[in-house]
């Protein structure tokens, strides 16, 4: 990430000019934000985006922000209670409710339709992951007849295509096994490190007697030191494994596991089969790491790249960070990939700036320079192409004859040009001003977010030694502090998405649910301003208006996501 | 330098003057002392028979375990610095440690004419050669003249 140059940016639009308008005044913020952020998140490979309520680990990784409640219970009884209502009594009736603080996932069962801005994944450990290849290297080695190392290079060539790699065997198995890096004898020879006297190296050139030797099939053989040298390198420096190659010029053999693991010392094997692993998962399209730091589980999700205009996939992992499994960056539901990456392109590159500088500069009629008038008359001469011209109008000087400082001559073609070009770049300024501000509105109220559940957790404690509450009963504080950081992350996209939406009945219909979700936000996250001793009696309330919010999140996602997945949005831009 | 490194660089050179490739030249230079310095060797590519660079012959200086052209050369592969862009010299793509200097010689040989377009590393001589091939082969053929084999 380009700190750095954000920060140098930020300087030098404030020290540049005298006014500091709002894109300035921006960035400037968003640059120390984005500092801060670096430092607490040091391991992130991501920007730090606020995460939701789900996510309070890639929030920040200090390990003291774990939720209690799943988010996978909680989102699902707020939608379930969609249908059935919110309040107790829904919940009431059910036999399996216990206490009245804690959301459990009773009405799950009751409500197994899936919405439409849910999809179908599976959260996988890496022991799965393991067994998962073993299973397959077993099963495709068993039809093909060749030893369990030869099958995973097979398979590793043809990215766990199982049905290819047959097809393609059966079809050339000669070539395939070339094109894997295989020689055809595999079966025959195990791997083992030979003596071979009147042997020279051909990278080390030693000779001595008692030399320790080693070569693949290939019979390209070199002396073990360095062989172990060249793999140590591979493994270590350029974090390879399932592509290394002999060491023999032009060579294409690939080196097998059971080779590997004669020569190298144990941290490496480790490390090898933890680099096997990370290409198993690379390597399938329907898999992928969890982004958050330190995470070890991978996601199975059947969504296709090419959905992904139709779709956001929303995953939640086991260490309850939720991120999109098309793009793996934390949660941006209702946003769609592509225009998440525009947004954020678009707030941290330099166009803001450009857009301010056309909105309060203007340029030389004839040799484009940008120019900044900084008082003086409306006679303007070009600095550089000495060119006249008025201020007010852009049109010539010369055009104006005696008129100076009173400029009359608007219907001048060159002048009304000029203006008009103005008057639309600073249209698309305010325009784009307008959803970033409400979008980085929510996103800073989101990273203060961890700071509300320090505080939650403080009155949840208060609360319980002054008003004799079990630990129990105050839950219902965190379960509303959760729904707030959740509904506040899905509004904030829903401005960037917004943005790129084209005006239309639908539109409104959106921005409606948009406004409904953004009042019940307000109103609960209100509620948290409230003293502690009427916390108490605020109790239901506060449960009946984090129902609520979770209603209006899930309504809000749900007619969207039909409509993307529908194709009915109208954008501005092209979804590519 | 290990001495590994060292042992190595020996053996090549007892190996080339064993034999070598007819025109190529490879040779350690003198230090001050007029010792032999393995680390710097002095090395000569002649122009493959058969093509517009027959009859030239071009210098590289070696530096293990870098080498590049002195002077640059004009070739679409070659960076303005001299360095020789070719797979077989990266360690991440072709290199292998049992390539020898041999091989490397040879292979920046067949470099001259088969040039890679894919991966441009001077833009002079790369746009000449997109745009216009006749003018390239001139130009090629000039580079020649100015380095002609003995």
């Amino acid at each position: 990430m380009p700190i750095a140059t954000r920060k140098r940016k930020a300087d030098s639009t404030t020290a540049s000019a005298d006014a500091t308008s709002e894109p300035q005044r921006k960035l400037t913020k968003v640059s120390k934000a984005l500092q801060k952020d670096s430092i607490s998140q040091e391991q992130a490979a991501l920007p730090a985006t606020p995460q939701t309520l789900t996510s309070d680990k890639g929030m920040d990784s200090d390990d003291d922000f774990n939720s209690v409640a799943s988010s996978m219970d909680l989102g699902e009884e707020m939608s379930s209670s969609v249908d059935f209502g919110a309040g107790e009594s829904d919940v009431d009736i059910d036999d399996d409710y216990q206490d009245d603080g804690a959301f459990d996932a009773t009405a799950k069962d009751l409500a197994p339709k899936r919405k439409h801005f849910e999809v179908e994944f599976k959260v996988y450990s890496p022991q799965d992951i393991q067994s998962q290849q073993d299973t397959q290297i077993a099963e495709v080695a068993n039809l093909l007849e060749q030893p369990s190392e030869a099958t995973a290079i097979l398979l590793r060539h043809t990215r766990w295509n199982k049905e290819r790699l047959i097809e393609q065997y059966m079809d050339n198995q000669e070539q395939m096994l070339d094109k894997a890096g295989l020689g055809q004898e595999i079966n025959q020879n195990p791997p083992r490190v030979v003596v071979k006297n009147g042997f020279t190296c051909d990278i080390c050139c030693e000779d001595g007697p008692g030399l320790e030797t080693f070569a693949m099939n290939c019979n390209h053989r070199f002396c073990t030191d360095c062989y172990r040298q060249y793999l140590t390198q591979k493994i270590k420096d350029e974090g390879e494994a399932a592509r290394i190659k002999c060491p023999g010029d032009g060579c294409r053999k690939i080196i097998d596991a059971k080779s590997l693991d004669l020569l190298v010392p144990n941290e490496l094997t480790d490390r090898y089969h933890q680099l096997l692993m990370r290409t198993y998962v690379d390597d399938k399209e329907s898999l992928k790491w969890c982004p958050a730091p330190n995470c070890v589980y991978a996601v199975e999700c059947g969504v296709k790249k090419r959905d992904l205009n139709k779709i956001v996939p929303t995953v939640h992992c086991e260490c309850k960070q939720s991120f999109c499994f098309g793009c793996t960056l934390p949660d941006h539901q209702p946003c769609p990939c592509v225009l998440v990456k525009r947004w954020i392109k678009k707030c941290e590159d330099d166009s803001e700036t450009a857009n301010w500088i056309s909105a309060n500069t203007k340029e030389c009629p004839k040799c484009n320079s940008t120019i900044e008038k900084n008082g003086g008359c409306n006679h303007m001469t070009c600095r550089k192409c000495k060119n006249e011209f008025c201020w007010m109008c852009m049109g010539l000087w010369s055009e104006h004859g005696t008129s100076w400082y009173n400029c009359n001559r608007f219907e001048e073609r060159s002048g009304t040009d000029a203006r008009d070009a103005q008057a639309k770049s600073r249209q698309s300024l305010e325009r784009y001003l307008h959803y970033y501000n409400r979008y980085a509105n929510h996103e800073q109220s989101a990273r203060l977010d961890k700071d509300i559940f320090h505080k939650t957790e403080r009155k949840m404690t208060l609360l319980q030694s002054t008003s004799g509450m079990s630990w129990i009963e105050v839950q219902f504080m965190e379960a509303a502090s959760q729904a707030l950081q959740q509904c506040r992350q899905t509004l904030k996209w829903t401005y960037a998405f917004a943005y790129y939406l084209a005006r239309n009945n639908q539109t409104e219909i959106f921005e409606d649910n948009q406004k409904d979700l953004e009042m019940a936000v307000e109103n609960l996250s209100e509620m948290f301003e409230k003293p502690t001793d009427q916390l108490a009696g605020l109790k239901v309330e506060m449960m009946d208006k984090t129902t609520y919010c979770m209603r209006r999140r899930v309504i809000l996602l749900d007619d969207t996501a039909k409509n993307l997945k529908e194709e009915t949005w109208k954008f501005n831009v092209e979804l590519r | 330098m290990g001495s590994l490194c060292m042992t190595r660089l020996t053996e090549e050179r007892k190996n080339w003057r064993k034999d070598h490739p007819f025109g190529f030249v490879a040779r350690p230079m003198k230090t001050q002392q007029a010792a032999l310095d393995l680390k710097r060797w002095d090395c000569a590519i002649p122009g493959k028979d058969k093509t517009i660079w027959e009859g030239g012959l071009f210098k590289l200086e070696m530096q293990f375990p870098d080498g590049k052209f002195v002077p640059p050369l004009f070739h679409p592969n070659v960076y303005p610095s001299g360095t020789v862009c070719l797979s077989i010299l990266n360690e991440e793509e072709g290199w292998r440690p049992a390539i020898t200097i041999k091989e490397i010689l040879i292979g920046i040989q067949m470099l001259l004419d088969e040039v890679n377009p894919d991966s441009p590393a001077q833009a002079d001589a790369y746009n000449l050669y997109k745009k216009d091939r006749q003018a390239y082969e001139k130009k090629v053929k000039q580079v020649v003249k100015d380095n002609p084999a003995p």
